[in-house]
């Protein structure tokens, strides 16, 4: 009773003051707009500053966290840091809505349902996925521990622990190199011995060939995106030219001083027509050539070196022989007083030409009209651009950099993903020689490589390569197929489907996918969809589901995104040497754990954390906290907080306050200074050029191919294992006429590979699959910008064709022999998938005549287009 | 008293749109709205042809048509140059939008709140609400709740509201506190400057008389506060390619 | 006897409270539309103006001002005509047109109402909007311009016109027993019919007659300048926009004015009274603001097929080609028929009503697309940056909001012409009336 009257009172009240209200609310205080304001702790607002790196990208870049009560509210550029100083890319801004993404795997996640089909889930506890992993992977590991297949994308940071975690296993180890750039790096480390692949001093730099380098859009070498535009400007400011060497004027966006828009696959035959030219109009860097590469070792009429072996027992080696004219005698390499760079001589009844005799007359072949035919660019455009860099090159001068004398050749290319052709790897080691012959490699202004000169290990491997007889391990590990092979997932793919075929009897069991989704980004899908399901057991480690964790993963353990420990990471960028680390700027979202966490409770379920050789101690090995660091390693008898191993890591590299000193906004950045000359040229390193002599001549190449031959080997596979490389046309071009365009695929600014179309804020920027058409080419099919169109592709060994439907987008910056295709699209997890079209991996092919000899996937296909299509 | 003004420099712009996303990251705008508009163009025929960028932001100009048109004052420009909207006062009659040549303007069709990417993301989820106190977007910026300057308005845009007109605002909250707007602050090329052009010795002050400037559409009077260097205005000629998701 | 004939009083003249089947058969047709018009509103209300066709110009490829704004012009237009035709004949004494000019100033007010709540409707914040215009005006606005002049001091004038001008018949009316006497009284506010009364009237209405021609001409011309003034707006900006739009304001009130001519001189039954004559002159007024109009069209028309600047070269083909074609080609059709039928009549003297009405329904249906085709266009093909081309179509909620409105308009009048003679009281009438007081 007095309860209701209380209440209706207390009712009749408020109706009144109500009223008022409402009358004050608009006649007379602003009209209040926004319903809920911001929430904010009752002690109120806590605003702080977390460094961090970017999670996105493949670089890294440095960012601050700016977070009020604990909640990140944005991230901004870190300015400390020299990778991208203070400034982020879309991608980097946009992460924040990915950090709290809903739709994120939350907890460990068990398969309900049969695989290869959308998957059905229940939630699980970290200790049952974790049981369940282990007892997985130990059941293998005791009969064959290569059978575990490891299995990673494209890393962030540094992959220590991962590296860590397939010491302590032994399991066997697949990366995402073949789809990226592997072919380029192997070229590279072939023939002047750097893990890396092409960019100019942008210095010094006055010409630069962007030769497939997506400029506004994409990373160039080995970066992400910010560092090199960055520099790019600055050359600009001093007047560098850019000619632009692309199917596609997009990547070059208005920077292009001069556009070389190529037919796709063909750029071998561009680059030797540009040694050939830099050969007629003798602009040769005779000294180099003679002192630094291979080109005046005296070639057998074999087409192998003429060696001798110096030293004795465990010191000897074989020598190539080079001609003396001092003496006129042929001398062991290195001991010749003047040796011949060119010439071709007798010595009793055997002809002996030098390699760049050799080289010489191997190019006359190769004039501009000739190479006019094949790539589909004026001959004397192509002349004029051999004159440009010649002439650029100042072939002789030399330049002081911070007291350093130096050669000076500023004119260098900058080149990385366009060598995913068949034909990459000879291409690329053709392009390289386009700076070698005028000097340009290492010097001022000139050919950069890597960072420094450290000379990568394979170098030496490929000096002699040894071809084995079957059986092959399932990576096909010095097969007669692939001599050079870094693991390609496409190809243990094909070999899943059918070993016999590639003469390979044991087969990996369990598959642990971390950072990975081959049916996202490799190609092709086909392969993976059939092969991925005869894996007797799949564990993903992904902050979302992925495509291939959809269909065939059995457990799912939800990685954190941002908010976990990881590094170190360099931020050198090139000119300025420096470390960081990333640091969580929140706790782990969800029940979701940072990588180093999972691998340390998975190896502790399966016992291999502690003690020798245990998880621990390979940690240790990764980080180089062994001998005179060894104060600074970890116990190996504990688990440890991860933050406590990357405690004694900086410890380790003498910095006192530890891990602090990144956590620290007014620190973040370890910056040990500019990048000495002596480290960056390689004409000034000790010894010069970190000790490797350039491969002109790709002698063991030519050996390999025996070897091949020897062991019955398919042409397809040994045909481009040749001493120099050599034009032939793309298995591609057999293709019947119909399928008139090539299918490129690329990268668009907005997106990172198949791991950004799902978050809001950049599909939102682009919103989708398309295929870049030129209109004439477009309407001559009938088909008008934003018309639906299929796109067919066909496989010129098997005859098989795909087909994949997508939107027409008129695009006058493109061949009109050619389409375009953003690589990033065709997931389906995510609602933000929805609509959002395929991706060309649908219907790119992979395996012979799709794969360069390296074993690394071709982005390269002969399609027909047509009108229409569901979808 | 400063004058803000802008410098966007046509021959650094990459296009990669980092403007438009920080723009919309610090000031929490909705779905389709672009303060900050990058526009890709192309224009010839193969092989002749060429591309160009040209990033659009609000022009605060100094004779500015939208302020003249608004009927209640919601629309008004700042001693320093900064032209606001009252998201208090603004009574969503959309004139200021048809005044402006340059297309600058967003109206509020929906609460924003559910024009939040909200197609793709459950902001109701009880897990993250926990973590975000049921903030939308869950990075929401409390600096856009306050009022800023002498005239203490709620001006910064946090007073996205259903029914009421909102554009670039100079970032006013950032710059109240003395730092760069968020376009500015993240672009990869220092191809947007900001600053003070009352005084003479500032970096943006120098580089505008260093350098050759333009404004865009001068023909229509309105004087703006955002100068262009490199490049040149563009035609109608110009093909627009990528265009983003630009309708809700 | 006296007793019965007060308990049942004679009917009042001009069926004034008598609710007949068809009156209330159209009062709820009415009021359902009107309610259906309410209810689209109403989700207009709560999903926000996401419910409407009308998006932002530019990035998001639409018209910001659609179907609303067109009817806020539309209908300021109609309200123009009614109150010259009133004032007209109080001040050249046009004597035999007095019978329409009762309705004439009904429609005026009615026209304007619905123009004002137009106003209203688009605003995104409608409360505020009501609030804060008048809180924080800004006479400089065109736009408040329109609104504050056109209608509040506008609708204000033609209310008191309205008032004054139909006093004595009120009081006539008052002096009769009838469920409506209150209001006849209330109108009369103890206006007793003397000479020197009369006489004051006269006076007031004619110097409130003459006021409001002025009036009128800067209120039209603000309006025209709402869009005149836009340098922004190619295709809005240029000076023709004032006189043009008080034109085709002219054609389309005339043609209402002929058509409520024609209704009511069905309804009640009096041909002499709204005769031949008075169409007559309707028709010749309307056929002389006509060709004033098709004149100034012929020159738009001209400057668009040689428009040169790219922009408006764009817009002119949208208009005259593309996206726009139907309805300015639909326009044009819809005045110049009228033009011709008119001129055949003029010429030989022979006025026919059903061709007149059909005339008046056409020009306004022309009207309203004319109306459309300044506002909408300019917006989504006349961006002077190279946006894409946008486009925008009303939705379903605009056009039930439109039609709400109409009948909400006609339901007004209806109820009117119920509670009040629509025409002024003749003598008899009066007689009649009086006799049975
Ligand atoms: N925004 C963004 N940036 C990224 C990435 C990303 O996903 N998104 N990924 C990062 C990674 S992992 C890498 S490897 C780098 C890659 O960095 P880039 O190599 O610069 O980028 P891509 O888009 O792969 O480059 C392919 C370019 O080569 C052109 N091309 C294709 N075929 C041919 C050909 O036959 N000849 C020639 N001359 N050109 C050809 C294409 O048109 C395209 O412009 O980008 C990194 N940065
Ligand atoms: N057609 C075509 N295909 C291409 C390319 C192309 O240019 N054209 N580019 C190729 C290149 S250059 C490369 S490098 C490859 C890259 O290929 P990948 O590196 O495999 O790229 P993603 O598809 O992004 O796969 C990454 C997966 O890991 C998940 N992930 C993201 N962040 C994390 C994390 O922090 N932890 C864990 N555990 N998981 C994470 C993502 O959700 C995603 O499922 O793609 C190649 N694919
Ligand atoms: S460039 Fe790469 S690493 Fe740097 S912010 Fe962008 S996505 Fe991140
Ligand atoms: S961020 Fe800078 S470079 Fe990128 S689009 Fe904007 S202005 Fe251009
Ligand atoms: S650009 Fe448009 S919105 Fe900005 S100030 Fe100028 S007129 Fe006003
Ligand atoms: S929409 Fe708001 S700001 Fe724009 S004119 Fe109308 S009231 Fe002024
Ligand atoms: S100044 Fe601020 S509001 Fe304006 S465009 Fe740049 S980021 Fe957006
Ligand atoms: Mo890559």
């Amino acid at each position: 009773m007095v309860e209701v009257t209380r209440r209706t009172f207390v009712k009749a009240g408020s109706a009144v003051v109500g009223g008022t209200l409402v009358a004050r609310e608009f006649l007379f205080s602003p009209l209040a707009s926004q319903g809920a304001e911001t929430p904010l702790s009752l002690q109120g607002p806590v605003e702080d500053l977390v460094p961090t790196t970017c999670w996105i990208g493949k670089q890294d870049c440095g960012m601050l966290a700016h977070r009020v009560d604990g909640r990140v509210i944005k991230f901004e550029g870190n300015p400390a840091n020299p990778r991208n100083n203070g400034t982020l890319c879309p991608k980097g801004q946009a992460q924040i809505i990915a950090l709290y993404d809903p739709n994120r795997v939350k907890w460990p996640l068990v398969r309900t349902n049969a695989k290869g089909q959308t998957g059905e889930w229940r939630r699980a506890s970290w200790d049952e996925a974790l049981e369940m992993t282990a007892a997985a992977i130990n059941e293998v590991r005791e009969r064959n521990p290569k059978l575990v297949l490891w299995q990673k994308g494209r890393s962030k940071a540094k992959g220590f622990y991962d590296d860590a975690f397939t010491k302590a296993i032994g399991s066997s180890k697949l990366g995402h190199g073949a789809y990226c750039s592997d072919t380029g790096y192997r070229a590279l480390e072939y023939t002047i011995g750097t893990h890396a692949v092409l960019h100019p001093d942008f210095r010094y730099t006055n010409y630069m060939l962007s030769w497939g380098w997506n400029i506004t859009n994409a990373g160039g070498n080995k970066f992400c995106w910010i560092t090199w535009p960055q520099h790019m400007i600055r050359a600009r400011d001093r007047g560098m030219k850019i000619a632009h060497i692309d199917p596609r004027l997009r990547s070059a966006g208005p920077f292009a001083d001069e556009w070389l828009p190529i037919k796709p696959g063909t750029d071998l035959a561009l680059a030797l027509a540009l040694c050939h030219e830099l050969i007629a109009q003798d602009y040769l860097d005779r000294p180099y050539l003679t002192t630094y590469t291979n080109a005046p070792s005296l070639v057998k009429d074999d087409g192998l070196f003429a060696q001798v072996t110096v030293g004795e027992g465990d010191e000897a080696a074989e020598v190539s022989l080079v001609w003396d004219e001092a003496t006129g005698a042929p001398v062991p390499f290195g001991e010749a007083e003047s040796p011949a760079l060119e010439g071709t001589y007798e010595l009793d009844g055997q002809q002996f030409s030098t390699a760049f005799e050799v080289f010489k007359d191997h190019v006359s072949q190769y004039t501009p009209e000739w190479a006019a035919d094949i790539t589909g660019l004026p001959a004397e455009q192509i002349r004029r651009i051999a004159t440009d860099f010649g002439e650029n090159a100042q072939i002789g001068s030399t330049l002081v950099v911070d007291g350093v004398e130096v050669p000076y050749r500023p004119v260098g290319i900058m080149a990385y993903h366009m060598a995913q052709q068949e034909l990459g790897f000879q291409a690329m080691r053709a392009m390289v020689m386009v700076p070698m012959l005028v000097g340009a490699i290492g010097a001022a202004g000139g050919q950069l490589s890597d960072f420094s000169w450290k000379i990568d290990k394979r170098y030496a491997q490929f000096e002699k390569f040894e071809v084995q007889d079957p059986p092959y391990d399932f990576m096909l590990n010095n097969s007669r197929y692939f001599p050079i092979n870094t693991g390609f997932p496409g190809m243990v793919a094909r070999v899943m489907n059918d070993p016999a075929r590639y003469d390979v009897e044991e087969l990996p069991e369990v598959a642990i996918l971390h950072m990975v989704n081959p049916l996202g980004s490799f190609a092709s899908q086909r392969e993976f969809l059939d092969s991925y399901g005869k894996f007797k057991f799949i564990a993903a480690i992904s902050p979302w589901l992925s495509e291939t964790a959809d269909y065939f993963a059995d457990v799912v353990l939800p990685s954190a995104t941002i908010e976990k420990y990881e590094g170190p990471i360099s931020a050198t960028n090139q000119y300025i040497e420096a470390t960081t680390l990333r640091i969580p700027p929140m706790d782990p979202l969800f029940e979701s754990k940072g990588e180093i966490d999972i691998y340390m409770d998975l190896c502790e379920k399966m016992g291999t954390l502690y003690g020798e050789g245990g998880y621990l101690d390979q940690v240790n090995k990764a980080l180089g906290l062994v001998d005179d660091l060894a104060a600074f390693a970890v116990p190996t008898d504990r688990k440890p907080a991860v933050r406590d191993i990357f405690d004694t890591w900086a410890r380790g590299q003498g910095i006192d306050e530890g891990v602090a000193f990144f956590e620290d906004p007014n620190h973040s950045v370890f910056v040990k200074g500019p990048m000495s000359p002596t480290k960056m040229y390689g004409y000034v390193t000790d010894p010069p050029f970190g000790g490797a002599l350039h491969r002109l001549y790709g002698d063991s190449l030519l050996d390999a191919q025996r070897q091949m031959q020897a062991k019955g080997a398919d042409p397809l596979y040994w045909q481009d294992y040749t001493a120099l490389p050599t034009w032939r046309s793309p298995t591609m071009d057999a293709s019947p006429g119909e399928y008139e365009f090539y299918m490129v695929s690329y990268k668009l600014v907005e997106h990172k590979q198949a791991r950004t179309s799902f978050v809001p804020l950049l599909a939102e920027l682009a919103p989708g699959a398309r295929i870049d058409i030129n209109p004439t080419a477009a309407r001559r099919l009938g088909i008008e910008d934003g018309d639906t169109v299929t796109i067919e592709s066909h496989n010129a060994v098997t005859g098989e064709t795909r087909s994949m439907t997508t939107v027409a987008a008129h695009c006058e910056g493109i061949r009109p022999d050619t389409i375009g295709v953003p690589a990033h699209f065709g997931l389906w997890t995510h609602p933000q998938n929805e609509g959002q079209g395929p991706t060309p991996n649908e219907i790119y092919f992979t395996g012979e005549g799709y794969m360069a000899m390296t074993a690394d996937q071709s982005f390269h296909v002969k399609v027909r287009v047509s009108k229409g299509g569901e979808g | 008293m400063a004058k803000y003004a802008m410098v966007v420099d046509l021959e650094r712009c990459q296009g990669c749109r980092a403007c438009m996303e920080a723009c919309k990251i610090e000031n929490n705008t909705s779905e389709a709205m672009f303060w900050m508009y990058v526009f890709r163009f192309e224009e010839g025929v193969y092989p002749d042809t060429r591309m160009s960028f040209l990033p659009r932001p609000c022009q605060h100009c100094d004779n500015a048509p939208c302020v003249k048109v608004c009927p209640t004052g919601a629309r008004f420009k700042r001693d320093d140059g900064i032209v606001l909207t009252d998201s208090d006062r603004c009574i969503g009659c959309r004139y200021c939008e048809l005044a402006c040549p340059y297309g600058v303007n967003y109206f509020n069709w929906q609460k924003p709140n559910d024009a939040y990417y909200s197609d793709a993301i459950d902001w109701s989820d009880p897990d993250i609400q926990e973590v975000t106190l049921g903030a939308i977007p869950p990075y929401k910026n409390p600096a856009l709740d306050e009022r800023w300057g002498s005239e203490q308005r709620r001006t910064a845009g946090g007073g996205h509201a259903k029914g009421v007109m909102e554009k670039c605002t100079f970032c006013v909250q950032r710059v109240e506190q003395g730092l760069q707007p968020a376009c500015v602050e993240t672009c990869p090329v220092t191809a947007l400057r900001f600053g003070d052009v009352e005084d003479p010795d500032t970096p943006i002050s120098r580089f505008i008389r260093e350098r050759e400037t333009w404004h865009l559409l001068e023909e229509t009077g309105t004087e703006p506060s955002v100068f262009y260097v490199g490049g040149k205005p563009p035609s109608q000629q110009y093909r627009e390619v990528e265009r983003p998701k630009a309708r809700v | 006897m006296a007793t019965t004939t007060i308990n049942t009083p004679q009917p009042l003249p001009q069926g004034v409270g008598r609710l007949g089947p068809a009156w209330i058969a159209f009062v709820v047709g009415a009021l359902i539309v009107t309610g259906w018009g309410l209810f689209a509103y109403v989700r207009e209300l709560s999903d926000g103006m996401i419910a409407t066709g009308m998006r932002n110009v530019g990035t998001m490829g639409g018209a910001s001002w659609g179907l609303y704004i067109t009817m806020v012009v539309y209908f300021i237009g109609v309200s123009f005509a009614g109150i010259t035709v009133a004032a007209l004949i109080r001040v050249l004494r046009l004597d035999h047109l007095r019978p329409i000019a009762r309705f004439a100033e009904l429609l005026t007010v009615v026209a304007l109402i619905l123009g004002g709540l137009s106003i209203i409707i688009d605003l995104g914040q409608p409360v505020r909007g009501v609030i804060n215009l008048f809180r924080y005006a800004r006479p400089q606005s065109p736009f408040f311009g329109t609104f504050s002049l056109v209608i509040a001091g506008y609708l204000f004038a033609s209310l008191v016109y309205l008032y004054l001008g139909a006093r004595r018949d009120a009081a006539i009316l008052a002096k009769r027993p009838s469920r409506l006497q209150w209001f006849h009284r209330l109108w009369a506010a103890g206006y007793t019919d003397t000479d020197e009364e009369r006489a004051r009237h006269r006076r007031a209405t004619f110097w409130l007659a003459l006021s409001i021609i002025p009036l009128l001409i800067i209120a039209h011309s603000t309006l025209g300048f709402v869009f005149g003034l836009q340098v922004g707006r190619p295709g809005w900006y240029g000076t023709l926009q004032a006189p043009a739009f008080v034109a085709l304001a002219g054609v389309s009130g005339i043609g209402h004015l002929i058509v409520l001519a024609a209704i009511v001189g069905r309804v009640i039954h009096d041909r002499e009274r709204i005769g031949m004559d008075i169409f007559a002159w309707l028709g010749r007024l309307l056929m002389i603001l006509l060709f004033a109009y098709l004149y100034f069209m012929t020159v738009e028309l001209l400057t668009l097929i040689y428009a040169t600047p790219e922009v408006e070269k764009q817009l002119s083909d949208a208009l005259l080609l593309g996206q726009y074609a139907s309805v300015y080609w639909g326009s044009v059709a819809l005045l110049a028929i009228p033009a011709a039928l008119l001129a055949w009549q003029a010429l030989n003297r022979r006025w026919r009503v059903s061709w007149l009405v059909a005339s008046g329904l056409a020009v306004n249906l022309a009207a309203i697309g004319k109306r459309y085709l300044i506002v909408v266009p300019s917006q989504t093909h006349g961006t002077l940056l190279p946006y894409e081309t946008g486009s925008y179509s009303p939705s379903w909620v605009e056009y039930s909001v439109v039609l709400g409105i109409f009948a909400l308009g006609s339901l007004m009048v209806g109820l009117f012409f119920k509670a009040f003679p629509a025409l002024p009281l003749s003598e008899e009438e009066e007689r009649e009336v009086l006799a049975n007081a």
